[in-house]
């Protein structure tokens, strides 16, 4: 008997995705966002001949013939220039240290970026393996693991993250040998993947305890494979989908987060530069020069909406399962249902 | 620190006897009563008089807590006058200038009704050293005093009380010549003998002041009440003090300075301690000037501080390389306008100050002298607190040190805990930083006896950042500060100010400017912004 034309689940979910063309367009914003960021130091190098921590308080330009203060007597810094000065200074300056405004909007963007990703990558691997543990043993590790995710759980998100960034910030975090300075990024980034790991960790369990009873599993443990086998070899393939998901998602939250920690001060450190801290900076001066409140919070802004677009995409295409199940059975949508089930919302 | 205002003042006072509320007269065009609102951009460091030693701080305790002496409330110069405050008279002064007698006035209260007695003297004082406050130094020459700071035990010998007669004899081990503005700061201000030697933040001691804070939440704001026994026991007895108008004031800290301006503009708050911001400086003056806004000049000095016991900047050429990188008017702009560039300790109107400049800017001869310094050390961190401009200021300062060669790290802590931060010597990493100084009193020994006497270094709520020490320059501290002020001693100021700028343990760069913005309807021509207090809370007066 042939089987069905298309073949392999990812070959059909790919079809699906292929076919899901807004979540496609925001793949390609999100993506447009990181080759923007990633191309700082050319710009950087190329274009502004500045760093981005680089101070121009007392400097002049020429824009369009004209000599100007990148920051005038009065402490109010030059606004865009677009290329009037051949690129330097095309959003204008960043306050009164005179920082190239577009330079630091590229390296803050690396930043969120490369802490929004790699906290998100935390979050899933550390959920992963704890949801695992607890799925598959059950009894005294299970409750061990689900009562500590659910004390973690029980404090606010913003708070718990706060109450360590600030704990964090003088000392920094000392693991055996490794040391880390208070104002390391890979503070915010620990923090983010830790606060998290409840939200992915428990749906996770929730999956493997339903897969670990399926009769796969039986006949792998008939076979005599051991626990680690039967979670890496049978259950962790049957997860790929959920955990993909939950990746792209927790980009999208663990970038926000990390845009209110850094504007309140405990997340990235001056004169490191995110888009949050380029928010808490422009709010200086969001009277005289609110674009640089503005252009940060809307880098955030679409990042952020690309990434939760496109992981709603990927959540229908790989899973339409869920999307099928939630529309007839319980009258929610496949958006409302799976984040209800997956507990992703705090 | 503290605040200097521009305009003298003047409120009629009358004393009213109406039972629990002081009626403190007529002023012109203003009504007596009434809820002020204010906000502070941060928590002051303490609201315990024996620890503060913020402006903020101080701002919010001058009219609660009365030393023996205190300073008049008036605007300008007038307000750099030491007055009898608890005491009858200002002291009598005898031995060659060891020996300070005053008595306490009879029949003042506290805020909880109990007397205040002489010996509550003593026990004020000896709760300074029990904390290890940082305004120990001030009378570290009483008799005495050194040896109950080290053992905490067997009283301070040198304070002599009555409490039958309210007498009060202080011996000193050497003569001091600022010890009458010393009696006069918060940090001997009487508070009950057995009052805990601990923080008293979050609920402050009992007051002798016109008013009384009734609750404080850290972090968030405090609350002042008329004191129920300023008008039945102390108003009399302290006439320097006025009774203030308001009836009750409500302080709430807000971060944001823009929403403060704002809050003021709309009414919402009355008064706004922190200056406007510096973005907003030029449009509120232009609005606001002579009706809601006024510029105060306080004698201050703004600068880097550089910690002379580790390496790189216990390297003399390295510290002098970096006052030659610092360009003082980059941050005049960063200040907006509203700082005067320096390069030196002494700020203009300081008795003592002559104007010099050792460290014209000059890369070229900063990185001169670093090659010939060649430091091993280049990790450096850069202490700076989160309140703009300064926070911009400390990233100015890291970028210079960066162009210098340096692998500088910029560390922004919280304004609230920033001086207790860097205060402490445990804190790991204390390399350079920003800082600020206020006078205390107008006097030129002020600046240096806290900040680069090699005594006053200490283990927690240090005040001397840059830990110099240099033994011949201590003892011409040690030696003026005996001395009364005149034009020989204000030439030798003049002369130390210079010499400590040979030493370069700091990176002056500017005097700053105060301002004082409230609604509309305050009376801002009787607010009186005291050289050392800042804004006196007793003077605001609704229209």
């Amino acid at each position: 008997m042939a089987g069905p034309a298309g073949g392999s689940p990812w070959r059909l979910a790919w079809r699906r995705l292929r076919a899901n063309r807004v979540a496609l367009g925001f793949l390609g914003l999100f993506v447009l966002t990181v080759l923007f960021c990633l191309a700082a130091p050319i710009w950087a190098d190329k274009v502004a001949h500045t760093g981005p921590n680089d101070t121009h308080t007392l400097q002049k330009i020429e824009v369009d013939g004209e000599k100007r203060d990148v920051v005038n007597v009065e402490g109010k810094p030059i606004g865009p220039v677009w290329l009037g000065a051949d690129g330097k200074f095309f959003l204008g300056a960043d306050g009164r240290l005179g920082r190239d405004e577009m330079v630091r909007l590229m390296y803050g963007g690396r930043i969120s970026l490369f802490i929004g990703i790699v906290s998100a990558l935390i979050t899933t691997i550390l959920a992963t393996i704890l949801g695992l543990l607890a799925g598959y043993y059950r009894g005294a590790t299970d409750a061990v693991i689900s009562r500590t995710l659910d004390v973690i759980w029980a404090f606010p998100v913003l708070l718990l993250a706060i109450a360590l960034g600030l704990t964090l910030a003088v000392g920094g975090l000392q693991i055996g040998p490794l040391h880390l300075s208070g104002s390391s990024i890979w503070i915010p980034i620990l923090i983010i993947g830790l606060v998290y790991t409840p939200y992915v960790a428990r749906p996770i369990r929730g999956e493997v305890l339903a897969l670990r009873e399926k009769e796969f599993v039986e006949a792998a443990v008939a076979q005599g494979a051991g626990p680690l086998r039967v979670m890496f070899g049978e259950l962790l393939p049957n997860l790929w989908s959920t955990i993909i998901v939950f990746f792209t998602l927790a980009i999208a939250n663990n970038m926000l987060l990390e845009s209110a920690l850094s504007f309140l001060g405990v997340g990235v450190q001056p004169p490191n530069t995110s888009w949050g801290t380029m928010i808490a900076t422009g709010l200086n001066l969001i009277t005289s020069a609110p674009l640089l409140t503005i252009i940060p919070g809307t880098m955030i802004l679409l990042t952020v909406l690309a990434a939760n677009v496109f992981g709603d995409g990927l959540r229908d295409a790989l899973d339409p399962k869920s999307k099928i199940r939630f529309e007839a059975h319980s009258g929610l949508s496949a958006t409302e249902g799976s984040e209800r089930i997956e507990g992703i919302v705090p | 620190m503290r605040k200097l205002g521009l305009k003298l003042l003047v409120l009629g006072a009358t004393i009213g006897s109406a039972f629990g509320v002081a009626a403190c007269g007529d002023s012109a065009g203003g009504k007596e009563g009434g809820t002020l609102t204010g906000s502070y951009a941060a928590f002051p460091d303490y609201l315990d008089p024996g620890l503060s030693y913020l402006l903020e701080g101080w701002t919010a305790m001058y009219d609660t807590y009365i030393p023996l002496l205190t300073y008049a409330h008036a605007t300008g110069e007038a307000g750099s006058k030491v007055v009898p405050g608890l005491a009858k008279s200002l002291p009598k002064i005898s031995n060659g200038g060891k020996t300070y007698s005053l008595t306490l006035q009879k029949g003042l209260k506290y805020s909880d009704g109990t007397p205040v007695k002489a010996s509550d003297f003593t026990s004020t004082v000896e709760r300074l050293f029990k904390l290890n406050s940082p305004g120990t130094s001030f009378y570290s020459d009483i008799v005495g005093a050194e040896e109950f700071a080290e053992t905490k035990k067997g009283g301070i010998a040198g304070i002599e009380t009555n409490d039958a007669t309210g007498e009060i004899v202080i011996n000193l081990t050497k003569p001091r010549g600022t010890f009458v503005n010393e009696l006069g700061l918060l940090f001997v201000a009487l508070l009950p003998s057995g009052t805990p030697a601990k923080d008293l933040t979050a609920n402050p001691p009992p007051a002798t002041g016109p008013y009384v804070i009734t609750k404080a939440e850290r972090g968030r704001g405090w609350s002042y009440e008329r004191n129920p026994y300023w008008a039945k026991a102390n108003a009399e007895l302290v006439p320097e003090v006025p009774s203030g108008h308001v009836n009750q004031i409500e302080i709430s800290v807000v971060r944001n300075d823009s929403t403060q301006v704002s809050n003021v503009e709309q009414g919402k708050t009355d008064w706004m301690q922190p200056p406007v911001p510096s973005d907003q400086y030029a449009s509120i003056k232009d609005k606001y000037e002579g009706t809601q806004f006024r510029i105060d000049r306080p004698i201050n000095v703004y600068y880097f501080w550089m910690n002379t016991t580790e390496p790189p900047f216990d390297d003399l050429k390295v510290r002098q390389a970096v006052n030659y990188a610092v360009d003082t008017a980059a941050l005049e702009r960063i200040y907006s306008g509203s700082l005067a560039a320096t390069h030196q300790i002494l700020p203009p109107a300081m008795p003592g100050h002559e104007e010099f400049d050792l460290y014209p800017h000059s890369m070229a001869k900063a990185e001169a002298l670093l090659e010939q310094a060649k430091p091993s050390d280049l990790d450096i961190t850069v202490w700076t607190d989160n309140e703009s401009p300064n926070d911009e200021a400390g990233a100015y300062y890291q970028d210079v040190l960066a162009k210098l060669g340096f692998n500088a790290k910029l560390k922004t802590i919280n304004a609230d805990s920033y001086f207790t931060v860097i205060g402490n010597l445990s804190t790991p990493d204390l390399d350079t930083g920003w800082t600020a100084f206020v006078q205390d009193y107008p006097h030129p020994s002020d600046f240096f006896s806290l900040q680069l006497l090699g005594e006053s270094i200490a283990p927690i709520y240090n005040t001397n950042f840059a830990q110099i020490d240099v033994p011949a320059l201590n003892k011409k501290i040690t030696k003026l500060g005996e001395e009364e002020l005149g034009p020989e001693q204000e030439a030798e100021y003049a002369a130390l100010d210079k010499e400590f700028m040979e030493e370069a343990p700091w990176v002056p760069y500017g005097n700053n400017t105060l301002s004082t913005f409230v609604s509309s309807e305050i009376e801002l021509d009787e607010i009186v912004f005291n050289p050392t207090f800042g804004q006196d809370l007793t003077s605001f007066q609704f229209k």
